[in-house]
């Protein structure tokens, strides 16, 4: 190869006097694949000095140029070109990338983008080919386990179940710790649109392109205060630049529960209840009216009732089947404007009875260039409606694990009370009339099917970039950036006839047998619309450079957000004199607010800017600044100030690793800078700073004739929470073709000003007990490893490997003269008791408990705590911190492909954390099985299979708080495997046509010890947790 | 050409630099008032104020039974009267809870307190809600110009001093905090239990002259302010280590000869829901207001009544209620006092002897958690006296806090203990009315004892907040001189500590303010 270049450079001296001819040559450069122009492109005039770049748009012009002469064009991180000048006006090089990785990613860095080697601070970027596959319905679903540091953690297996992200394991404690998610420039607000409980379901999970997640000070601090818990940018896929292309894709999923809770069935509990309560036999089952008998206790047999053999769980749960269908279009319109459509249609059935989700969806993109391409415009319309059906989850969940299995689903009972469905119920004998009442949980069965409450939310979510390059100064550019993102909701709330929830005894009909009322319609509807307006403006300078300086990138702005969320309420309550005649009317709770009107205002307002200097092309150096002001605090407190700088070493650019063959690329970073939080409208609401009185309720009122007004709690001086952030990561990719690429960080962070909920001083505050207010810091450390290994590459196979680890530990390091605060969200099966606490000197959310002792068989002796303080008594001081978070989390994935045929796998879990088994608390004592007022039976945990240990009468007192009830929370999921196998050039009648056919699982297998539910659980306390169904799905994509 | 570009950056970046606006961060809210706006909408805005302060002894919060005013403890468990019932009968020896909430059962059985139950944190903090709430709203007053306003201070200062009262009656400690401390940060120093008497006693003299001599139901008036300084006289030798009974007494004759109160012939109907109209309402002193619509509460007297019922062994619509918590039962300690078997009991004449629902029940207690062991109490109850009445949801049954028949045996308590200003005759006068209306045989003046006094004050009075304030007072709660059912966690009752007499400081409070110190013994 060399030998021919000099050849050329010989022939090129043999003809000096070809220069005489000289000329000027203007091109463009633009990526092979993407049809993406590409800046800062070398282009050279083999052996000859003139040379010169490529600018923003992709575009040279190259002087002195003479006929013959090879032109040079080179780009790092793909493949050079030389193009022979024959006296062409201009030319279009089409630059291939080279199998190198890391070279050209492009990544989403906040007003604007930057590729990946160019960056200092610590991004993730996740791509289409990293994505979960198989039946994902939100978005999130795609990015669980894909990202180091990532904790995704959803609440459970419904359809619109909330993912609860961590980034690093969040930096504050009462504050939101959800990172700040961004799609297509508009950042979202905090709150979900009512009956929304998953931000991400709002977005069709097949517009995505890709997630670029920031997660270091350098990579967040250009958002500034909402920048403390890390940014997750998402970015819809684009238009083309080429021919039309047509995606269709549709898949069908079949989900079913796997794993259920070992309560007993009929015949063992039965049995269970004829040795442990005997007096209570006769409560077993329902009356058999075909004979007098009645039960006797004292006899073992079951005399003249009915027993059931019904397995509640399974009769709410469902074999649930949904489908999706998806239909994209690209295309450049005129040749002129690329531009993307797509259709979306989900149909989600949950494995609960009724759960039923549905979503259509639209987006629409369209990224013209006018003015000779001096002006480009990105136009982002994305709109959703869905409409889920809330079902009484606790309710449902709860009754089929509580329901005695000797009871039937369906009976006609007491004239058909109840629409054909059983309830238990209890004569009661008065004086001045009988009547039955309900008792027990409530049949779930009729639970979810006489009630239908149908959430409907509408979002649009659009945005218009205009990015304008200054003719006079062409490397500047002004951008400016028009976001919206609005939603209506609505949630109806519909009772159907004979509904057990509305069931009322008429107080003025003594006759048992008609003195009751059911109330059917409507109970309860909610309208509201969200607005979230978004306006960036900022100046962009860009310029590559020769000398010392080589690259020069910077931003200046100034952004406005502001959010509304506007709604009411229309309750409705029985006849509110209590006379029980049944009907239900419009309830009014505060003729000033008749309404029940709600409206939450937050004003967000930010300067900031950024410059990325580049020296040598090796060393880059970025500095970030943003102001940031919050309608939530007072005018002295109100602006934050967020400085960060990160610099990176490209060693790969050295001289001494040029052409290393072991050593494809090789970055250090290190960054350091202060991101701030102020998201604490969860805990104290819209106005914490200012002095507010409130209107009582209608049945808040006091004195006869008065409205009591309540003065609410506020603290003129709380502020943003500070977060500072160590972080040096290196990028890597070894090997010849980057066989093994990876990046390795590791970080220090402290959070200042820490926004906490703390005890106030008493009597000294109008805010009673508590208060949000800026008190100590958290200390958190961890690092993170990303690892990529292409095991084998050959033209017919192929084998990836993906991996991801991180470590992450957080201390509560101060309180402000609190030594411990609890964490209200750790609440227990009684009111006003709490697990968990936040403790200086612990990692925050850490159970406090008693040590359980156990004999020599390793059975716990019930009521036996180790005297952790050897002071001879067991009290609070003897009680010790565990951790219920868990340290580790990972993620792994494999890719075979073969020919045609793709086979991917990927795997995520935790080591350590713990679980709270409160099954075990509630249905796993002997205790539990007589209902509180002892005239019904409640189900429990199978004593006769070890499900739960027939040792515990009960959990009262200390009990509650026995480590016995944590488990380990350590799992491996495997989270879905894929069989594809996409049609080529095979199918003649398809021309050009590319189709793919797949088959996939979701959720395969779980690998844990924890015997409850599922150890994947965010607040680490097991109550009526909806399964996470294992999901079949058959899919087509076609491409044409 | 150039120009005008330039121009156009110019715009541009004026454009990023002036947008920023201030008026946008201004967020005003829709549903919450300022103090301007809501005295220009409201002319009864500060009664209105005043009408929440006076709510925090009974409802859990502005918005209903759901709501607190004191975050993060349970909206149900945490109201003030509550709280009262719970520390004052359950502790003690007339009343007993089955539920075994977590701490409940450590009260109910007077075993093993510590500073992390939930039940001394709910009144410790529903004290330090109402305290600054007054001193609030005394200096929101100041700067505002309204009518009667050294009426309402005076209203303000005596919901202040009741809730001080019980501070200094459970807990013995705390900071004294006035309208002049609002908004500090610093620490308060703890005051003594003496300081916080001494402070008490001056505010509830002072507010004697401009307290009005009747005031609107449910209000505060002058007999109010003498009846809760009788308490705290009454109660001195406790509280300070001084007897006060002469000073208690002159504050008992001021009640009795002008606050004009009259015991009302028929007992039951003090309890019952219409005894904010019926002639009951002619004894109550000071009310604290339930209403099963517009003043809704799992903390008033929803708690007592239906908190005694259950379906399982009950009638509940008898009683007015729509749903019975099956959790309290009276025991031998109180129903005892009357008989000292089923029998005797049902044989008495004396018509608060069937305050107990004794069917399906038994006489002993044998385990506190089994609903049937023992007689509920049906004392309080939402059905009407007078004509009939529905069941609700909610109580609508006021709780008298303070009533005359409190007042007459006060009376003879202090004459017992040596108040010279009081006399015998009198003493036994006032007794045997309360007796007679019971329709209980009347005493002799032999007959009249202290430990008499202590037996009637808990056939008249138990369950209405005064008991463990009386035991403690004769020297019967802490240590073995009297045992009850379940005193110190077993059957018969044993003795339990001293220190006892006191319920120790809140963990929570002390670790907010590092000043504060536990209480001996804890």
């Amino acid at each position: 190869m060399k030998t021919i270049y000099k050849k050329l450079l010989l022939l090129v001296l043999l003809f000096p006097f070809a220069a005489l001819a000289q000329s000027t040559l203007e091109g463009k450069v633009v990526d092979k694949v993407s049809k993406q122009p590409i800046p800062g492109v070398n282009v050279v005039v083999q052996g000859a000095a003139n040379s010169t770049q490529t600018d923003f748009d992709g575009k040279f012009r190259l002087t002195k140029i003479k006929k013959g002469d090879k032109v040079l064009v080179s780009y790092i991180g793909y493949n050079s070109v030389t193009v022979p000048y024959t006296g062409q006006n201009d030319i279009t090089v089409s630059l291939e990338e080279s199998s190198n990785q890391l070279q050209e990613v492009v990544i989403q860095v906040g007003y604007g983008t930057a590729k990946k080697k160019d960056a200092t601070g610590s991004v993730s970027l996740i791509t289409a080919k990293d994505f979960n596959k198989g039946a994902i319905v939100s978005t999130d679903q795609l990015l669980a386990g894909k990202a180091a540091g990532v904790r995704i953690t959803n609440n459970g297996g419904s359809p619109d179940s909330a993912p609860n992200i961590r980034i690093r394991g969040g930096a504050s404690l009462n504050a939101n710790n959800s990172p700040l998610i961004i799609i297509d420039g508009v950042p979202l607000g905090d709150l979900n649109p009512a009956g929304v409980s998953n931000p991400f379901s709002l977005i069709n999970p097949n517009d995505v392109e890709s997630f670029s997640i920031l997660k270091d000070a350098s990579a967040t601090a250009i958002y500034g205060v909402r920048a403390s818990n890390g940014i997750i940018i998402i970015t819809t896929k684009k238009g083309t630049v080429g021919a039309p292309q047509y995606n269709y894709s549709s898949s069908i999923s079949i989900g079913k529960v796997d794993r259920k809770l070992e309560v007993m069935n009929g015949t063992d509990y039965t049995r269970f209840i004829q040795e442990y309560h005997p007096d209570y036999t006769n409560l077993l089952g329902i009356d058999d009216p075909a004979t007098a008998a009645v039960d006797n206790p004292a006899t073992p047999e079951i005399e003249g009732r009915i027993l059931s053999n019904t397995d509640w769980q399974e009769a709410v749960f469902r074999t649930a089947i949904s489908s999706d269908h998806n239909f994209s279009a690209r295309a450049n319109l005129y040749k002129k404007i690329p531009f993307r459509f797509s259709l979306g249609m989900t149909n989600n059935q949950g494995v609960i009875k009724t759960s039923d989700y549905k979503r259509f969806s639209y987006s629409f993109k369209m990224t013209p260039k006018l003015l000779n391409d001096d002006l480009k415009i990105d136009l982002n319309a994305k709109g959703t409606y869905t409409d889920k059906n809330d079902i009484d989850e606790g309710g449902a969940l709860g009754g089929a694990l509580n329901m005695d299995p000797t009871k039937p689903i369906y009976g006609n009972q007491l004239n058909n009370r109840f629409n054909g469905y059983y309830q238990e119920v209890f004569f009661n004998d008065g004086a001045t009339r009988d009547f039955y009442s309900l008792v027990g949980s409530y049949n779930p069965v009729a639970l979810l099917n006489q009630r239908n409450r149908p959430q409907r939310t509408t979002r649009f979510l659009g945005n218009v970039e205009f990015d304008y390059k200054m003719p006079f100064l062409r490397d500047l550019r002004a951008v400016l950036n028009l976001g919206l993102d609005a939603s209506q909701s609505r949630i109806r709330e519909v009772y159907t006839n004979n509904a057990l929830a509305t069931y009322q005894i008429d107080q003025n009909n003594p006759d048992p047998n008609t003195n009751y009322v059911f109330n059917p319609g409507l109970n309860y509807l909610e309208n509201q619309t969200s607005t979230n307006q978004t306006m960036d403006a900022y100046l962009a300078y860009t310029k590559s450079l020769t000398g010392v300086i080589t690259r020069v990138d910077a931003q200046a702005g100034y952004s406005y957000q502001n959010f509304v969320t506007d709604g009411n309420k229309d309750l409705f309550s029985y006849t509110a004199d209590g006379s029980g005649s049944g009907i239900r009317q419009p309830f009014i709770e505060n003729a000033r607010n008749p309404t029940n009107r709600y409206y939450l205002p937050l004003n967000l307002q930010a300067y900031f800017a950024r410059a990325n200097i580049d020296l040598f092309n090796k060393y880059l150096f970025t500095a970030t600044f943003r102001a940031d002001g919050t309608s939530l605090f007072l005018k002295n407190k109100r602006w934050g100030y967020f400085p960060a700088v990160g610099a990176a070493w490209k060693m790969k650019e050295e001289n001494f690793l040029k052409n290393s063959k072991l050593i494809q690329d090789l970055k250090l970073r290190v960054s350091y800078g202060k991101t701030g939080q102020s998201s604490i409208t969860d805990v104290v609401g819209f106005f914490p700073t200012r002095p507010f009185f409130e209107v009582g309720n209608a049945n808040g009122q006091y004195l006869p004739g008065l409205n009591t007004y309540t003065a609410q709690p506020y603290d003129p001086n709380i502020t943003w929470e500070k977060t500072t952030t160590l972080n040096l990561g290196v990028d890597f990719e070894f090997f010849k073709n980057s066989i093994l690429a990876g990046s390795f960080d590791v970080y220090n962070r402290k959070t200042t000003d820490l926004l906490s909920k703390v005890p106030s001083l008493p009597g000294q505050s109008t805010a009673a007990t508590e208060f949000i207010s800026n008190v100590g810091s958290i200390d958190g450390k961890g690092f993170e490893l990303n690892l990529n290994v292409k095991a084998i590459q050959s033209e017919d196979f192929n084998v990836n490997l993906g991996g991801n680890l991180a470590y992450n530990y957080n201390k509560v390091s101060e309180l402000k003269g609190v030594s411990v605060v609890q964490d209200t969200g750790s609440g227990l099966n009684q009111t006003g008791v709490y697990l968990a606490f936040n403790p200086v000197g612990q990692q925050p959310y850490s159970a406090w408990v008693f040590e359980q002792i156990y004999d020599a068989t390793g059975q716990p002796i019930v009521g036996a705590y180790v005297d952790r303080n050897d002071d001879g008594r067991i009290n609070n001081d003897d009680r010790y911190y565990v951790a219920m978070r868990p340290n580790w989390t990972y993620g792994f994935s494999t890719a075979f492909n073969y020919k045609n045929w793709d086979l991917t796998a990927n795997f995520r879990g935790q080591v350590g954390g713990q679980v709270y088994n409160l099954k075990t608390l509630t249905n796993g004592n002997t205790q539990g099985a007589v209902g509180y007022t002892g005239n019904y039976l409640i189900n429990v945990l199978d004593f006769y299979n070890g499900a739960a240990n027939p040792l515990f009468t009960n959990f009262n007192g200390n009990a509650t708080f026995s480590d016995y009830l944590l488990e380990d929370a350590s799992f491996l999921r495997c989270d879905n495997v894929t069989l594809a196998y996409k049609f080529k050039d095979n199918l003649p009648f398809l021309n050009k046509a590319g189709i793919k056919v797949y088959g996939s699982v979701n959720n395969l297998f779980i690998l844990t010890e924890y015997s409850g539910q599922d150890p994947e659980n965010f607040n680490g306390i097991d109550r009526n947790f909806y399964p996470r169904p294992r999901t079949y799905t058959f899919g087509v994509s076609i491409d044409f | 050409m150039k120009n005008i570009k330039i121009k156009g950056l110019v715009l541009f970046v004026s454009l990023l630099t002036l947008s920023g606006c201030d008026d946008a961060f201004n967020t005003e809210p829709q549903n919450q008032l300022t103090l301007e706006q809501l005295l220009a909408e409201d002319p009864n805005a500060i009664q209105g104020l005043l009408s929440k302060i006076y709510g925090s002894f009974a409802l859990s919060g502005a918005n209903g039974p759901g709501s607190t005013d004191t975050p993060g403890d349970d909206a149900g468990e945490s109201p003030f009267l509550r709280g009262i019932v719970n520390l004052q009968d359950f502790s003690a020896d007339d009343m007993k809870n089955r539920w075994g909430d977590n701490g409940l059962d450590q009260l109910t059985t007077a075993t093993d307190w510590d500073n992390n139950n939930k039940f001394f944190r709910y009144l410790y903090n529903r004290v330090y809600y109402t305290v600054p709430q007054c001193n609030n709203l005394i200096a929101v007053m100041q700067n505002v110009s309204v009518p009667n306003q050294e009426q309402y201070a005076s209203e303000l200062r005596f919901l202040r001093s009741l809730a001080y009262y019980y501070l200094i009656d459970c807990f013995g400690k705390g900071v004294l905090v006035t309208e002049a401390d609002l908004g500090s940060s610093v620490p308060k120093e703890q005051a003594t239990r003496t300081q916080l008497f001494e402070y008490v006693e001056q505010e509830l003299l002072a507010i004697q002259s401009t307290l009005p001599v009747t005031n609107g139901y449910g209000r505060a008036n002058k007999a109010c302010a003498q009846m809760l300084l009788a308490k705290l006289y009454l109660n001195a030798e406790v509280y300070t280590g001084t007897p006060r009974y002469q000073d208690a007494m002159t504050q008992i004759q001021l009640v009795i000869n002008e606050g004009g109160y009259a015991l009302t012939t028929d007992f039951q109907s003090l309890f019952s829901g219409d005894n904010n109209v019926t002639a009951a309402k002619n004894e109550i002193i000071y009310a604290l207001i339930a209403d099963p619509i517009s003043s809704q509460s799992y903390g008033n007297t929803t708690y007592l009544v239906n908190g005694s019922l259950s379906a399982d062994t009950m009638t509940l619509s008898n009683y007015g209620a729509t749903a019975g918590w099956g959790g309290h039962r009276s025991t031998k300690a109180w129903y005892g006092l009357f008989g000292n078997s089923a029998t005797e009991l049902a044989a008495s004449s004396d018509v608060r002897a069937q305050l107990f629902w004794t069917q399906g029940h038994s006489y002993e207690m044998n385990d506190y958690k089994i609903w049937t062991d023992g007689y509920p109490c049906v004392k309080f109850r939402n059905s009407n006296a007078l004509g009939t009445s529905i069941a609700t949801d909610f109580s609508g049954t006021d709780f008298p806090l303070f009533r005359l028949a409190d007042t007459y045996l006060m009376y003879a308590e202090c004459v017992l203990r040596g108040a010279t200003n009081g006399t015998s005759g009198q003493a036994l006068q006032y007794v045997n009315a309360v007796r007679s209306r019971a329709n209980a045989t009347p005493i002799s003046a032999g007959d009249l004892t202290l430990n008499f006094i202590l037996d009637e004050r808990g056939r008249e009075l138990n369950f209405e907040g005064h008991r463990r304030s009386d035991l403690i007072r004769f020297g019967k709660f802490a240590g073995g001189s009297y045992v009850w059912p379940w005193k110190g966690g077993v059957k018969q009752g044993t003795a339990i500590p001293e220190h006892y007499n006191l319920y120790p400081i809140p963990l929570k409070a002390m670790q907010a303010n590092p000043n504060l110190t536990q209480n001996p013994g804890y």
